[in-house]
């Protein structure tokens, strides 16, 4: 214990300290009382939201042959009228078809016992599981205390999962993959610092938010690279043999979107909103005009461009291509067609299937399956960043991974297997949308990529005979 | 004289700071008006589905900078605070005070038991992402990437989000507080095969 120095006072003078306490007490309360109004909340409203039922659903979009079918769903009850996480008995049904025609026939999902609480599943009959035309089916759960059911795809009987048949795959095996021999690309065709002048591009602003910035990009037809400048809210405009870009500016929210370009038209996928519309679709003129703005009833995270120059979006929730389309009123888009597989602008159709760590693709004609792969692989496989036709190759781009490495492989697929195969750096200092980090024009590859310094595109030359 | 002099002075520098702080950093009464300090419940198990439901409970809800309080109304009740402010009051959780809360874990690092935070309680634990990251204390540990399932995390040096569930092509659904900007919800993203990502695990689930 230390001893009070003699030559301090004992104690001090009351009323000094009593007026410094009375002031400090008096002046908070005048701030309290005053300031408050300064307060941009009107008070919150602290009504529930209503009861509901959240489903997820992994679609088996490609199955193998043979393979057993079992479809699995997780329930979370959501009633309005309680603050703890009470037990979820939902319940429900998969109607499922062969083909895409004729009736659904109704199979009750049942809980699995060995999977977590929330897992109901249902095995398909072996007639409709191995048909030769594939199958289609919905799923409708309830929660029986409160009522709320969520249908899953949300457009029911008219807009089902499809999930085809992959016959006789190609078969690839990767097998083990030795990080560090990447491939050099052949050009940079694409270079801004990080920042808010005529040619940077940048990172969005927020505490504890890691970088972000330069969340997409595209590449017209003549080589020309459209960069999604989204904290600057404009696009910058690199064309080729031109060393600075040029910027289109846009009337965006400045935080993480898809890009993609279609002949005098920029699409501009949001994928922040609120619960009733979970981002937006914009268009703009080549030069940054607004066209429309359509809200989305549910969240979708690609917009790439399919048949008649149209924007197709793929939804989270079902994990279905879709069209947007404004209904005549309001402004909130109705999301029609859904499709197993991206629709491209000739007709033909990809579908894509990461299971474990295999990775299957279909490349279906307008009149029905054209080509399979089914591609294994001992190093673990995340996402598929890309997946193209190529005249009659397919170009697919995964990323392979550990716990403390990364890289992105390039695979170019052809009939009798891997025509071209190279990896590439991930190179992603900064996060951008999930899946743009890779497009194809003509017969290169672009790679969007990033360093503390800027970002860059890169362009690798694929191999054409 | 002394007396009057000193209060007045005082009053008038409180007064002084008070307003000029007020009116250069904006504030909400969110937490002042709707928040708690209420003891946890101590709960005896946690399940991945009962910790899905808390987190899909802040859906909507915004986003707070060391925040950790939110109601159930679906709209983010002090929109566009300064991001890089922790004192102001708004609602919702930052990206670990969110984790913490979802995953139910108690205020000592040293205890791996089962609280149940209510929604409106304002608390952000003890953990940055950084933390979970490296699997710090006894309830979280580090799991393989390729391993994660429902409500199991990816976390960086500045950012963490759980898994809600894995797409046909192989991103992650993650629900996250993001930021001001985003608030908190369910977006798709690549962070699992992201090396500057790791897998963390809170322990002890019963299913």
């Amino acid at each position: 214990m230390r001893s009070r120095p003699r030559s301090m006072p004992a104690r001090p003078p009351l009323p000094p300290l009593l007026a410094v306490v009375l002031g400090v007490l008096s002046g908070a309360l005048l701030v309290a009382l005053v300031g408050a109004p300064i307060s941009r909340s009107d008070g919150p409203d602290n009504a529930r939201a209503a009861s509901s039922v959240e489903v997820t659903h992994v679609p088996p979009l490609l199955t193998a042959p043979g393979e057993t079918v079992e479809l699995a769903y997780d329930a979370y009850c959501l009633p309005a009228e309680t603050d703890d996480d009470l037990p979820c008995h939902a319940t429900g049904s998969v109607h499922a078809r062969t083909g895409g025609q004729g009736a659904f026939i109704e199979i009750p999902l049942r809980r699995d016992r060995f999977a977590p609480e929330s897992r109901l599943v249902a095995i398909l009959p072996e007639r409709i599981a191995r048909s030769p035309l594939g199958f289609e089916y919905y799923a409708v759960i309830a929660d029986p205390a409160t009522g709320a059911t969520t249908t899953l795809p949300s457009g029911g009987p008219s807009s089902p999962q499809r999930s085809i048949p992959l016959g006789k795959p190609i078969e690839v095996e990767l097998g083990h993959h030795s990080f560090g021999a990447t491939r050099r690309a052949d050009a940079r065709v694409a270079w801004a610092h990080w920042g808010d002048g005529p040619f940077d591009a940048g990172l969005e602003q927020g505490r504890n938010l890691p970088p972000i910035g330069g969340a997409s990009f595209d590449v017209a037809s003549e080589g020309t690279v459209v960069v999604l400048d989204e904290a600057n809210r404009r696009a910058l405009r690199f064309e080729p043999g031109q060393s600075r870009p040029s910027a289109i500016p846009l009337d965006i929210s400045g935080t993480i979107a898809d890009l993609a370009l279609a002949p005098e038209r920029l699409y501009v996928l949001e994928t922040v909103g609120g619960r009733g519309h979970e981002g937006a679709l914009r268009a703009f003129t080549a030069s940054g005009r607004p066209l429309s703005l359509a809200r989305l009833p549910e969240r979708a995270y690609r917009v790439r461009i399919g048949p008649d120059r149209a924007p197709v979006l793929l939804s989270q929730g079902s994990s279905q291509w879709v069209r947007a389309e404004l209904p005549r009123t309001g402004s909130v888009a109705r999301l029609r067609g859904g499709r197993a597989g991206r629709p491209l602008p000739d007709g033909r159709e990809v579908v894509v299937l990461r299971t474990g760590d295999e990775i299957r693709v279909a490349l279906l004609s307008p009149g029905g399956t054209a080509r399979t792969w089914r591609i294994r692989s001992a190093t673990s496989v995340a996402e598929v960043q890309l997946a193209e036709p190529l005249g009659s190759r397919l170009v697919l781009v995964a990323r392979l991974y550990t716990d403390t490495r990364d890289e992105f492989l390039v695979l170019v697929l052809g009939p009798t297997g891997v025509v071209e195969r190279f990896t590439v750096p991930a190179r992603e200092w900064a996060e951008t949308a999930p899946l743009s980090r890779f497009r194809l024009a003509g017969s290169s590859l672009y790679q969007l990529g990033s360093m503390p310094e800027g970002l860059f595109v890169d362009r690798y030359d694929l191999e054409v005979k | 004289m002394r007396f009057t002099t000193t209060f007045v002075a005082t009053l008038a520098a409180v007064s002084c700071l008070g307003f000029v702080g007020a009116a250069s950093g904006y504030h909400t009464r969110f937490v002042a008006d709707n928040c708690n300090y209420a003891a946890p419940t101590p709960s005896s198990h946690i399940t991945r589905a009962g910790s899905t439901t808390v987190a899909l409970r802040a859906r909507w809800e915004g986003y707070q900078w060391a925040g950790g309080c939110w109601n159930d109304n679906d709209v983010d009740d002090s929109p566009g605070d300064p991001p890089g402010t922790a004192g102001t009051g708004g609602e919702g959780g930052d990206c670990s005070g969110f984790t913490f809360k979802v995953w139910r874990e108690p205020e000592d690092t040293s205890s791996a038991a089962f609280h149940q935070w209510g929604r409106l309680r304002f608390v952000h634990g003890p953990y940055t992402a950084l933390s979970f990251k490296n699997g710090v204390g006894a309830p979280n540990a580090t799991k393989a990437k390729s391993a994660l399932i429902t409500m199991d995390a990816l976390a960086s040096d500045g950012h963490i989000g759980l898994v809600y569930v894995t797409n046909a092509d192989g991103s992650d659904q993650i629900i996250e507080a993001k930021g001001e900007a985003y608030g908190t919800n369910v977006w798709t993203r690549t962070y699992r095969g992201s090396s500057s990502y790791s897998g963390v695990q809170r322990l002890g689930w019963s299913s």
